[in-house]
């Protein structure tokens, strides 16, 4: 007998309720930011507002649940906004205790995952050791945002102070259950226009402290607006293009053009010389007059100069570890004013350039911009190679665009390898070694000498070709 | 990892030396030259003397005018 009408749709159709919840629930959990049972024990965020970057401080305990599998990354949150100005982000595991106390680098890379909600972008850190079911581990992070501070009013005149904007949440953002956290926001002085208050708030001079709060849900976001004064100088690199020119001869010369800019709040009406100079603290407490480069030890044929021709007021400074060259642009900067400018110095080339165990040679310098407290948008480093070099290859800590060009200098016939590497939105946490690889035989070297030779030989076998001919129409 | 420094094959500080010395000679021997190529007749002059001369003024004064280079800060 076959089955009542009535049973049958109803059997197929609690059949298919339960695929689709199958579905929903495979599809929840293969959600990645569910991977292990991870949930942040206690959070710290110190932001520290004091400079023209903010620099952001993370603490985190992080324990894995008791019945979850080992998990081998732990996902940081960033907003849109954050992501884009975000410079660097850095990562390490605090171990030992107290004065035994290391720190652990773990690889930080951006996640392509898409699981995060309101296109909030995810960083993964990658842990060295897995961390088991029921273990607890803290980790130390580091990242820096700029351009992230909005100056309000956005023009002020020359005796006024800058006022800035600066936005975040007060409870920290990420894909995890957060237990119990703070946050902290240091100000350079104790003018702080206004703050928002998420309960409980509370400031003591130049901080203000945000919470503790407990048992924030993943992905919450509390929106806070901080309001103060910053007359740091807010110096933008928009543009510096930095050539590495290596000769075997002995010498590693470095020419840098920058293109600076005061990135604060506009300069409005007239700028008064004589008040500036007469009444310097309360004129233009935002400009900036001066600038500080760190170069190595050993520079020497040190320049300053723009389009104009040298600037005379720069100072330098060296001792065996680092030379300091002190620069001043020829008027101070005020916000949104530009200047452009150029700066070369001479390097020996043994502190540079050296030989590894596979033949090769490899340029060691110094990644980023030499000026302190900058961000520089767009960099771009060109290593110019000898004349006769093969298969370059350049080493980056981090990820950089790069290509290889040829370039003609003094004496060439091929032209030089050159190898450019750029990158954008760079602070001063990226000047860091890299390297460059290349092939060399040193015979390459002669080239030039044996050019300048042949160049006066022929000279004198024109001579003595000239002297050997007989030129006169009369028979002697 | 024992990676070795490389540096010039002539030190640095010889190079305003090197090119006054090796400079002057290529002059002395392209004065030869020029004597020997003024004071001979055209049926008394040897060619090998000439080229001789020429080549070892030549190596001379094209070394002494890489060290010019070198020593006035155009690093080749």
């Amino acid at each position: 007998m076959a089955p009542s009408p009535s049973s049958l749709p109803t059997a197929i159709s609690s059949l298919l309720l339960l695929l689709l919840l199958a579905a929903a629930v495979s599809v929840y959990s293969s959600s990645p930011v569910l991977e292990g049972g991870i949930r942040v024990v206690s959070a710290e965020k110190r932001i520290d507002l004091t400079g023209s970057i903010v620099k952001v401080f993370l603490t985190l305990k992080v324990e894995n649940a008791a019945a979850a599998p080992e998990a081998s990354q732990v996902l940081l949150a960033f907003t849109p906004t954050e992501f884009e100005r975000l410079a660097i982000v850095k990562a390490a595991r605090a171990e030992g205790r107290r004065k035994k106390k290391m720190y652990i680098p773990h690889a930080v890379k951006a996640s392509d995952l898409a699981a995060a909600p309101n296109g909030h972008r995810l960083y993964s850190v990658l842990l060295s050791s897995a961390l088991k079911s029921a273990e607890v581990t803290t980790l130390e992070v580091f990242y820096v945002l700029t351009h992230s501070l909005e100056p309000f009013p956005a023009e002020i005149t020359q005796s006024d102070p800058q006022l800035v904007y600066y936005r975040d949440s007060a409870v920290l953002l990420s894909p995890y259950h957060v237990l119990e956290q703070t946050t902290y926001l240091k100000m350079p002085s104790n003018r702080v226009e206004s703050f928002t208050r998420v309960d409980p708030t509370s400031r003591t001079g130049t901080e203000v402290k945000y919470g503790t709060y407990y048992d924030q849900l993943p992905n919450s976001y509390v929106p806070i607006l901080v309001h103060y004064e910053n007359n740091y100088p807010f110096a933008v690199v928009e543009e510096l293009v930095r050539k590495v020119e290596i000769s075997h001869w002995g010498n590693v010369q470095i020419t840098e053009q920058y293109k600076l800019r005061h990135g604060g709040a506009r300069h409005k009406g007239v700028f008064s010389r004589l008040e500036y100079q007469s009444r310097p603290s309360i004129s233009g407490l935002s400009s900036f007059k001066n600038l500080l480069a760190r170069l190595p030890p050993r520079v020497h044929s040190v320049y300053y100069r723009d389009e104009i021709g040298n600037i005379s007021s720069s100072h330098l400074r060296s001792d065996s570890h680092k030379s300091e060259l002190e620069i001043e642009p020829r008027y101070p900067l005020f916000g949104g004013w530009h200047c452009t400018f150029t700066i070369g110095y001479g390097l020996p080339l043994q502190d540079f350039v050296l030989e590894s165990d596979d033949g090769r040679r490899y340029t060691n310098l110094t990644f980023g911009c030499p000026l302190l407290d900058t961000v520089v948008d767009d960099l771009t480093i060109k290593v110019v190679l000898p004349e006769g070099s093969k298969n370059p290859q350049a080493v980056v800590p981090f990820v950089v665009e790069q290509h290889v060009e040829t370039s003609y200098s003094y004496l060439d016939v091929v032209g030089r390898t050159t190898v450019v590497l750029k990158k954008k939105n760079v602070v001063g946490e990226h000047n860091v070694p890299f390297q460059v690889y290349y092939e060399f035989k040193p015979i390459f070297m002669l080239a030039e000498p044996l050019m300048l030779i042949s160049a006066v030989f022929l000279f004198f076998v024109a001579c003595i070709a000239y002297l050997h001919m007989d030129l006169s129409i009369r028979k002697s | 990892m024992a990676a070795k420094a490389i540096s010039s094959p002539v030190p640095v500080d010889w190079y305003p030396t090197l090119a006054v010395v090796m400079v002057a000679v290529g002059l002395m021997f392209t004065a030869s030259f020029f004597i020997y190529e003024a004071t001979s007749s055209r049926r008394s002059r040897s060619l090998a003397k000439e080229i001789t001369t020429a080549a070892i003024a030549s190596v001379f004064l094209g070394f002494g005018s890489l060290f010019v280079l070198l020593a006035s800060g155009v690093y080749v």
